[in-house]
């Protein structure tokens, strides 16, 4: 067992999920609230890195971040940063190529709700946090909560874009993922075994409890 | 306290017209579906921007859009009651009626969330429990007791009695008489049940297509509906055809000739009517009775307001029997009226009967440009 590369990999969930919250909860409420020309052309780029294989998608980054492109450059100069084979990197491909797994279930969940009752809070004098952290957010929490749980899961189980963008630089950029495609590599199943049954285990766990506390808040209601 | 309201607008939807409503009076926006009753109401609430347009409860000017003025639905204190009640299914009917009262600390909030609930009639049990819990009746109670907590200075209604049966429905007629006594508040009230709308108004404003067409004490607009349209839109069934033939030689009355569509026989009726001086000779019109103006008679006629009629329909509902009875001097002209006690139980299809009209209460209209 890699304990490096899984903790490592739980790091980078957690952080893009920090990360890609505020935005994603952001974006989200606003593609299910406004009507404008361009919308199904910003929905289309939401779901982009969904349908794209992850090797284009990682090569992009590779390509836009890395230190021959301007805004590596521009990093590299400004911010003293490096955007790629490291964890800042992966970090912002990981922000990236989740923005699907984020936006769309924050999208339907708050299309669910009825615009009449976000009009009944502001007749009732509700201001638009009051609004918000009495009406939207517990109305929208089984869609925010099962979009939390499809981020970190599926930024546990990416191995593309994180291979493109990381390499594989153990204790940096190393993941679980990678980790278990280096033990098959080196035919060392057993190991492989392991790691792939935890994150077998794991995703499972993880998506099941959503499902689950979904189905308990519909049927509070 | 006066609520003033003045729209004109074109764009999204047509919507215009002015209304007043005065403290402790109940104001009905009647009219059919797509009318331009709830848009009226949004704009009250100020859910919805006017293009062009006025609001002013009391001396509060809530919107004047030639001034720039448009005060948002939070700092307007309107208690409006949703159609579909819009309560939050995630609280509580207590947590609910708190909505508007979070300016208090916790403990007066619950009491007065309270105090509003029993207001209502809502039991302790039931004050605990989420809206899916209650019944329609039950939820449309939570909806009217969280619009009161508001305090508000005017009372909306948008359709409240449309998800209710019959049964809960009386006591929210009841509950509703209630407040306008007690609130002393302006209450407009939204409905497209005209017998509501005349048994809890004082004052209806009958709109359709976004325009208000008329509007009047009810009794009023049944009387004397402004055209055929309105007479149409608040129920008049008895509507009929004719043309405006001119005075009758005794001041204040004037000729009125029946006639059916399109049929022009030699024996059209010929009907003394009140002249309001308002009817070009000549002129073709409609006209109507309400059906007040219409008595049975079970003998044959014997003066000039008396018609013979054939019994066509008698279809008995509950306490009362409507009835359709087609003139015999205008086949294909049907009067239609309620029928109530005794005599309703001998009167079947295919008797001919004498149905007699009070000709003062004839309303006669012009048929706009056509």
């Amino acid at each position: 067992m890699d304990w490096q590369a899984l903790i490592l990999s739980l790091q980078l969930a957690g952080v893009t999920l920090l990360v890609l919250l505020p935005p994603g909860l952001w974006l989200g409420r606003w593609l299910a609230r406004t009507r404008f020309a361009g919308k199904s052309l910003v929905e289309a780029l939401v779901v982009l890195p969904l349908v794209l294989p992850p090797t284009v998608l990682g090569y992009y980054l590779l390509v836009s971040l890395g230190g021959a492109s301007p805004l590596g450059r521009w990093a590299a100069q400004a911010l003293d940063l490096q955007l790629s084979f490291n964890f800042l990197g992966l970090v912002v491909a990981s922000v990236i190529f989740n923005v699907p797994f984020i936006v769309q279930p924050v999208q339907r969940a708050f299309e669910a709700i009825p615009r009449e009752l976000t009009e009944a809070a502001a007749v009732s004098g509700l201001g638009f946090w009051q609004t918000w952290r009495r009406g939207e957010l517990p109305l929208a929490w089984p869609g925010i909560l099962s979009a939390m749980v499809l981020t970190f899961v599926h930024t546990m189980g990416e191995f593309g874009v994180v291979l493109m963008v990381g390499g594989s630089i153990p204790g940096e950029t190393k993941t679980i993922a990678i980790s278990i495609y280096d033990r098959v590599q080196a035919f060392d199943f057993a190991a492989a075994d392991r790691m792939a049954l935890l994150l077998l285990s794991l995703s499972l766990a993880a998506v099941t409890v959503s499902f689950f506390a979904s189905a308990r808040l519909a049927t509070r209601r | 306290m006066m609520l003033q309201v003045e729209v004109e607008q074109a764009q999204p939807l047509p919507l215009s017209g002015a209304f007043r409503c005065d403290s402790g009076e109940l104001l009905a926006l009647v009219g059919p579906s797509g009318a331009g009753k709830t848009s009226m109401l949004r704009v009250l609430a100020g859910l919805m921007r006017p293009q062009h347009g006025r609001v002013q409860v009391g001396d509060e000017v809530w919107c004047d859009t030639a001034r720039g003025v448009f005060v948002p639905p939070q700092r307007r204190h309107v208690g409006l009651v949703f159609q579909h009640y819009a309560l939050m299914p995630h609280l509580s009917a207590l947590d609910n009626v708190s909505l508007p009262l979070l300016h208090l600390p916790p403990a007066e909030r619950r009491q007065q969330a309270r105090r509003w609930l029993a207001h209502v009639r809502l039991s302790d049990a039931q004050q605990e429990r989420r809206p899916a819990a209650l019944s329609g009746g039950e939820q449309q109670r939570v909806a009217v007791a969280r619009a009161l907590a508001r305090e508000p200075r005017v009372l909306l209604l948008d359709e409240p009695f449309s998800a209710v049966d019959q049964m809960n429905r009386q006591g929210l007629y009841r509950l509703l008489a209630d407040l306008r006594r007690d609130l002393s508040i302006p209450i407009v009230l939204v409905t497209h049940d005209l017998h509501e709308a005349a048994m809890l108004a004082n004052w209806l404003v009958v709109m359709d297509a976004g325009q208000v067409l008329q509007q009047g004490p009810p009794a009023a607009i049944h009387r004397a509906p402004r055209n055929a349209r309105v007479a149409d839109l608040v129920g008049i069934q008895n509507r009929f055809q004719g043309r405006w033939v001119g005075p009758s030689g005794q001041d204040g009355w004037g000729l009125l000739q029946w006639q059916a569509d399109g049929t022009h026989t030699a024996t059209l009726p010929l009907l003394t009517v009140r002249d309001k001086r308002r009817i070009d000779v000549g002129q073709d019109v409609h006209w109507v009775l309400t059906s007040d103006a219409l008595t049975l008679l079970e003998r044959p006629p014997g003066a000039p307001d008396e018609f013979a009629a054939v019994v066509t329909e008698a279809r008995p509902l509950g306490e009362i029997t409507l009835l359709a009875l087609e003139l015999e001097a205008l086949p294909g002209t049907v009067l239609r009226l309620t029928l109530s006690g005794p005599q309703r139980l001998h009167i079947e299809p295919g008797r001919t009967l004498t149905v007699r009209l009070d000709l003062g209460l004839v309303h006669v209209m012009p048929v706009r440009g056509r």
